[in-house]
């Protein structure tokens, strides 16, 4: 009775919660009624039960059976992309972080085994969270693109509905988004986790430290942003990759994106904390100027007005990235 | 020949699939449960399994070929099933189809043996 009990749970288990009491119900009356014809050729009982669970065959190939279609958090459509994302993201991550640890530890060579251990960490840490973002976001696809299956199989297909072959303007070449997304993760990595080193570098005679370009006490909570923005471009080179070629319905995503990373983007730059508030009495300090000379005086105007030159760069980058994509789209 | 017997098996498989809709279709008219159909159709000569056929008469069920009504009455609850409207209605489309399709091959097979006897 017992190894019934376990079958039938194996089976239901891998059921959807709505059938399982019914199917349960069923099952056991099937087996019940296997159990019967056997017993009323008179055999042995103990091996009944083992041969009827072995007829019907094993608990998945069973719930395969009754659910009728295989299920997937990433499909075979959508598989070949996740997996190039996924090493190229992992590749240059740990790249990094290895090289990471030489920088570190050419520039401080006496506490080579904080780094060391550093690294280690950072691998540890870093390199499933990059996986398990990339697997969300495509299991993300996938469930937004299963439902638009769906509907698409309501329409009948007519032959008129095939689209042209793209032509060369129109296509995505793979290794342009290949290079974008290695571009994004190295700029994510670089700037979330080594953001102390973005910055003045000051030498004399050896390495003296960085005078940093960014609020080091109130960075923490800029992160998100970061993430936000680099990983917004991450998922705009995926659905590049994806698609194949430019259409309208690229284009937009790609604008929507775009608009996201720009509002996060502003929101953050223009804060009042983002950058290192005593940047240019730090750069007096490590004596790379001295107050009030006219070099000093230059970076003081550059430095104050970075904020809006940088906001313009971002901004013109990602409008004409959009306008871009309309313009391939319209291309026949 | 045991290469042979794989393919066969493979292709019988394939071919069995659909024939087993029609074989449960057809015992339907009256109530059955799905064992006492296993046991209906083994008798006429189709095989099949109860792993396969309770899924397919669920499977049906949600297509609206079949009804089912449990019945609680008997020692141990069973899941009747019975043929709806529109599954009588396909019931009889299948027939004529299979009809037409046995005759179609009958009639391939036979020439094709006839032209083999020829040749010899």
């Amino acid at each position: 009775m017992e190894m019934i009990n376990r079958y039938i749970y194996a089976v239901t288990q891998k059921l959807p919660q709505s059938q399982r009491e019914d199917i349960a119900i069923e099952l056991r009356g099937l087996i019940e009624d296997m159990l019967e014809e056997r017993a009323g050729q008179g055999n042995g009982k103990e091996n009944d039960v083992e041969e009827v669970l072995l007829e019907l065959g094993s608990p998945r190939s069973l719930a395969d059976k009754y659910r009728g279609k295989k299920k997937y958090i990433i499909g075979p459509e959508l598989f070949d992309t996740y997996i190039l994302v996924v090493k190229i993201v992992l590749i240059v991550m740990s790249s990094l972080i290895g090289i990471g640890f030489i920088i570190q530890t050419i520039l401080e060579p006496m506490s080579i085994l904080d780094h060391f251990i550093d690294m280690i960490v950072s691998a540890v840490t870093e390199l499933p969270q990059a996986f398990g973002w990339a697997t969300f976001w495509f299991a993300i696809g996938e469930l937004y693109g299963g439902t638009k299956q769906k509907d698409l199989i309501g329409k009948e297909w007519k032959p008129a509905d095939l689209s042209p072959i793209p032509d060369e303007k129109r296509q995505i070449k793979r290794s342009e988004s290949i290079v974008g997304i290695i571009f994004y993760t190295i700029i994510i990595v670089f700037l979330a986790f080594s953001n102390e080193y973005f910055g003045i570098w000051v030498f004399q005679d050896e390495f003296n430290g960085v005078v940093p370009f960014l609020n080091e006490q109130t960075y923490g909570s800029y992160l998100l942003f970061i993430f936000l923005i680099f990983g917004a471009g991450i998922i705009k080179e995926c659905l590049k990759l994806v698609a194949g070629k430019w259409t309208y319905r690229l284009a937009a995503y790609t604008t929507i994106v775009n608009v996201i990373s720009m509002a996060a983007i502003l929101f953050m730059i223009s804060g009042p904390d983002f950058w290192n508030p005593e940047f240019m009495n730090q750069l007096v300090e490590a004596g790379v100027v001295t107050a009030g000379s006219e070099a000093f005086d230059t970076i003081t105007t550059i430095w104050n007005q970075s904020t809006f030159w940088i906001l313009i760069l971002f901004i013109v980058g990602l409008v004409w990235d959009a306008v871009d994509g309309f313009i391939k789209s319209r291309k026949k | 020949m045991t290469e042979a017997k794989e393919h066969l098996d493979k292709i019988m498989q394939e071919l069995r699939r659909g024939t087993i809709t029609i074989g449960a279709l057809s015992q339907l008219s009256e109530p059955q449960y799905g064992y006492s159909l296993v046991t209906m159709l083994s008798d006429k000569g189709i095989h099949v399994e109860p792993g396969t056929l309770y899924p397919l008469l669920r499977r049906l069920e949600k297509q609206g070929l079949l009804e089912s009504k449990w019945d609680t009455n008997e020692s141990r609850p069973r899941k009747y099933y019975l043929l709806s409207k529109t599954g009588k209605e396909v019931f009889d489309l299948l027939v004529t189809e299979w009809k037409s399709i046995a005759a179609s091959l009958d009639q391939i097979i036979e020439n094709k043996r006839g032209d083999e006897n020829g040749d010899d």
